[in-house]
């Protein structure tokens, strides 16, 4: 994971040629009252579309929780789409703003990760876009194959084979998990519009640069938790696994252990091994 | 949460839809695949879900088997989840224990062309659905209020027809129109097809029934600011703008306007004429009070005048008046804000607004009628000549293929039957006029339309199968126009006198800002969108808010007022209801867990979850009432304490995980 602390996309990875026969699976979260009902209409209508789409039905685009947009990674989806109403017109006057604000903080994670930003699709769909929403499956679906199987190696763009991206897309959830992060996606557009509790509006460029920086370490803290979750670990595995330093690798073991979720298992070669908090049990 | 602790016994139930899902699904092999899931007790294939039989199968088996989650693979969850959860109650079940999957909809209608594949995905919607219903927990309804009261938006003759229907029913209705009068635009028609009855003369009656009735309020030059609640409880913000005049005292003598000195071109006579800056709209104007046009009015733009208060012996005048919002309390609300006439300088090759005899059939109905600007003399605006030849062109700003210049794609459906009327009051009035009509196709689908379209062409207008490029202007104001007459093959290169543009009907002004007021959804053609295409007409996505008239889509009076009366029938239902049950998709906070930090509170678009003190710091809490189930507060919780009922992360993870499972 070489790219984990700086951010970017891994260099030498795979061309992104479709695998042989490859079918792509996509899930779509539909809001129940715009997205839902244009492919309710598509279906009256009669327009095919690829059948690789699995929908789930929400009340909201706003209900679809960041952890949530990105489960389906876990369990072998190669696309997800998070449909809603179009601005301003949202049943819930301001859900899809909300499903805007994680998509965007999301792809930064996934950016950060090398997971390719495009196998999470936001976009909106009238009650009346039945043939609007037939077509944008349609790309998407074909997107999705020209980006290859999650985890599909050097057939996929991001060259991540089965194992890593499970563990990166593991992390992303983790990190869409955290409370500083989602308080901060939370507040993303208010801080630049009304400010913060001080009264000081934040620049755009300001509050991206501080996302950022947050995606940064809780990254770093995530894949540690997970490389500590099922034994114990050491800070020089770690880093060499996450491509950092052994002193961000310690310095962000140290924050997980105050916090009590990792805890110190012994000392071996000189470099403390950690394991998940109440693992040795 | 008793239901959630042992394995549930569940039911699946594939409907074929006749031929609709079975024709592409292998319905068996989907039926066969949810028998072999864990929890699944039956699973059977049924022809039609949701016929008598079909519900007794479902029925039977809860009572026989002893079910405790049912679902249904059919069609849309839009369409029958009312019914099916009424299955579930009607046996003693908690109606929450049910879900769906979508095989029709959004499967066999879309996947037609590979059923192997349809097959394997309606496997996997049904995988998933029992994986959610497997995590269902029962829950109760909570109750809200019911306000016998309705407010009807717009006093066309849809709103005035739709009050008045409420009214005689005995509930409390509001009408509220953003002119001064209501009326619409059925005040400014001369006659109607297809019996020719004069516009006013029928309408006017109505209006005054209106301003008689007891239980209708007419809330006049106002409109709609802001709504909120739900079915059977709404409060909505009415602005009230100044009219300057004290409807109680005003009597419509019209003193005031006889002296005022500012002069404005008059939109009631499409601008024909003039009135003055105090005016009323038309003569039967209801309320039939004066209003000042706070525009024009010299004193309110220039500080000096008030000419009118002094000659006005009532003492109606009233300058220091401002706007005022009020709020009103109803149980529903019917929209009736009509159409506007396209705007047919937006096509410049018919020369509308350049050429001073190119006219919009709207203009026409104002030209020809007793009380407009020409006293019913048929005058062309250039000059005021009787035009002895005069052409219509049909489908102005309708039937536009690529929706050009803010055209709609669809057939306005009245305009067809317009020009039939007009071209036959020319001929009425002038029988030795010549007359043309320019047309793509004549539409008189209608009672006794087709009748009176035979009976113009008797008597001598020639229709013209034909949509001409362009008009041109030519010395003398006279106008050329040439086209082809596809049934004949020539080509016309003829002269008119006066052209009137037969335009289509357009979505109102300012419809897009009430719909987002309303949290109403707007068809692709830009009117309001019905409940159902066909079986819910005049109800729309919200529960309690109905639709009347040209709103919704063009039409005539006739089909405005039956609609208005559909409209009227369901607002009376739901206002006749003793309470509303509201679906409990609300939070649930855990306590343990929230961290106080006001996140949730500042996202709920409802205000409907509010931290607060207690006695272990602050805390989140649910305020039901005003909970729509959105979801935002859970998405969003940064402490991950709150959980959506119906909606909780579990559920849609576990539909996730059985949606990808290889089958
Ligand atoms: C030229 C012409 C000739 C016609 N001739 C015939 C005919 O002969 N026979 C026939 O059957 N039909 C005829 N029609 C059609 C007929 O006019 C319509 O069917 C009818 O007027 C529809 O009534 P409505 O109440 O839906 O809309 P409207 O008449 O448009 O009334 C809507 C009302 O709502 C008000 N309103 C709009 N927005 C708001 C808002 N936001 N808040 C509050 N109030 C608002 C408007 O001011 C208006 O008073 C003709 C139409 C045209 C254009
Ligand atoms: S967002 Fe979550 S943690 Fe914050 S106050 Fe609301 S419920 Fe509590
Ligand atoms: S579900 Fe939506 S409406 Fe209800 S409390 Fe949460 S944010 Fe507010």
């Amino acid at each position: 994971m070489a790219d984990l602390a700086v951010g970017g996309r891994v260099a030498g990875q795979g061309q992104g040629q479709s695998e042989e026969g490859f079918e792509p699976e996509v899930v779509g979260f539909l809001c129940n009252w715009c997205s839902y009902a244009g492919a309710d209409l598509a279906g009256t209508s009669r327009l095919a579309y690829p059948t690789n789409l699995r929908v789930i039905r929400v009340m909201c685009s706003g209900r679809v929780d960041p952890e949530i947009m990105l489960e389906p990674f876990l369990d072998g989806a190669d696309g997800v789409m998070v449909l809603g109403c179009h601005p301003g017109d949202c049943h819930y006057l301001s859900g899809n703003y909300q499903a805007e604000q994680r998509v965007r903080t999301i792809w930064m994670v996934l950016d950060h990760l090398g997971i390719d930003r495009e196998r999470l699709y936001l976009d909106w769909v009238s009650a009346a876009e039945g043939a609007r929403f037939a077509d944008m499956v349609s790309e998407f679906v074909a997107r999705v194959r020209t980006l290859g199987p999650a985890g599909g190696g050097p057939a996929s763009r991001e060259g991540l084979s089965r194992g890593e991206f499970a563990f990166r897309a593991e992390v992303a959830r983790r990190v869409a998990g955290g409370e500083r992060f989602r308080w901060l996606v939370g507040r993303n557009k208010a801080l630049s519009e009304e400010g913060n509790v001080y009264g000081e509006k934040v620049s755009p460029h300001k509050a991206a640069a501080l996302m950022q920086s947050v995606i940064a370490d809780e990254c770093v803290r995530a894949a540690i938790e997970v490389l500590a979750g099922e034994a114990p670990v050491s800070v020089r595995d770690i880093a060499s696994r996450l491509g950092i330093s052994a002193q961000l690798v310690l310095e962000q073991a140290a924050y997980l252990k105050r916090r009590g979720l990792i805890e110190l298992y012994d000392v071996s070669g000189r470099s403390p091994r950690y394991v998940r908090a109440g693992a040795r049990a | 949460m008793q239901a959630s602790c042992a394995q549930p016994r569940m039911g699946v139930y594939v409907c074929h839809c006749g031929l609709n899902i079975a024709g592409v699904v292998d319905v068996e092999a989907v039926r066969d695949s949810a028998r072999a899931l864990e929890g699944v007790v039956v699973a059977r294939d049924n022809k039609y879900t949701c016929s008598e039989v079909g519900q007794k199968t479902i029925a039977d088996d809860i009572r026989d088997l002893g079910l405790d989650r049912v679902v249904i693979a059919s069609c849309s969850p839009r369409l029958h989840e009312k019914t099916f959860r009424g299955v579930l109650e009607k046996c003693g079940m908690n109606p929450f224990l049910l879900e769906m999957a979508n095989i029709r909809e959004q499967c066999s209608w879309v996947h037609s062309g590979d059923s192997a594949a349809a097959t394997e995905k309606a496997k996997a919607l049904v995988r998933s659905a029992v994986a959610r219903a497997r995590l269902l927990s029962p829950l109760s309804r909570s109750e809200g209020r019911v306000v016998p009261k309705v407010m009807v938006v717009g006093g066309g003759v849809a709103g005035i027809s739709a009050a008045l229907y409420l009214g005689n029913m005995g509930i409390k209705t509001y009408l509220v129109e953003r002119e001064p009068s209501i009326g619409g635009h059925m005040a400014m028609l001369d006659k109607t097809f297809p019996t020719l009855d004069c516009s006013l003369c029928i309408l006017s009656p109505k209006m005054v029934e209106v301003a008689e009735n007891e239980n209708i309020q007419v809330l006049s030059y106002s409109e709609v600011e802001k709504v909120e609640g739900q079915v059977g409880d709404f409060r909505v913000q009415v602005r009230r703008r100044a009219r300057y005049v004290d409807e109680a005292k005003c009597v419509g003598c019209g003193d005031c306007a006889a002296k005022c000195p500012v002069r404005v071109p008059d939109e009631f006579n499409r601008n024909m004429g003039e009135r003055k800056a105090i005016y009323i709209p038309f003569p039967q104007a209801i309320p039939p009070a004066y209003a000042i046009d706070a525009e024009h009015c010299r004193y309110l733009t220039q500080g000096k005048c008030r000419v009118c208060e002094k000659v006005c012996e009532r003492g109606a005048v009233v300058f220091d008046q401002t706007d005022r919002v009020e709020t009103v309390e109803v149980g529903a609300i019917v929209v009736a804000t009509g159409f506007r006439p396209y705007d047919a300088s937006k096509k410049p090759q018919y020369g509308y607004g350049r050429y001073p005899n190119v006219i919009t059939s709207l203009d026409f109905e104002r030209i020809i009628c007793a009380d407009g600007p020409t006293h019913g003399k048929l005058k062309r605006p250039g000059d005021q000549a009787t035009p002895g030849r005069i052409a219509f062109i049909q489908c102005v700003g309708s039937r536009d293929e690529h929706g050009h210049d803010g055209a709609g794609a669809y057939c306005s459906r009245v305009c067809c039957m317009i020009t039939a009327k007009q071209a036959f009051m020319v001929k009425e009035k002038h029988p030795d006029s010549e007359v043309y009509v320019y047309y793509t196709d004549m539409r008189t689908a209608g009672k006794g339309f087709e009748e009176f379209y035979q009976r113009g062409r008797g008597e001598g207008i020639v229709f013209v199968r034909g949509k001409p490029g362009e008009v041109r202007e030519e010395e003398g104001g006279s106008l050329r126009i040439t086209s082809e007459d596809a049934d004949s093959g020539c080509i016309l290169d003829l002269s008119f006198d006066m052209v009137v543009l037969a335009v289509g009907l357009t979505p109102p002004e300012g419809l897009v800002d009430l719909a987002q007021r309303l949290n109403l959804s707007r068809s692709a053609d830009g009117f309001l969108m019905e409940g159902h295409p066909k079986l819910r007409p005049f109800e729309t996505s919200i529960d309690g808010i109905y639709l009347a008239g040209c709103v919704q889509f063009p039409k005539d009076i006739p089909d405005s007022v039956a609609q208005a009366g559909g409209a009227a029938a369901v607002a009376a239902a739901t206002c006749s209801r003793q309470k509303i049950e509201m679906d409990p998709l609300g939070p649930v906070i855990d306590e343990d867990l929230c961290i106080g930090c006001r996140l949730c509170e500042m996202l709920c678009p409802y205000g409907a979850i509010k931290v607060e003190k207690t006695d272990r710091g602050y805390k989140a809490r649910s305020i039901e009432v005003a909970c729509k189930g959105c979801g935002v507060c859970g998405a969003s919780c940064s402490a991950r304490a709150i959980t959506m009922k119906h909606y909780s992360n579990d559920q849609i993870v576990a539909q996730t995980r059985a949606l990808l499972e290889v089958s």
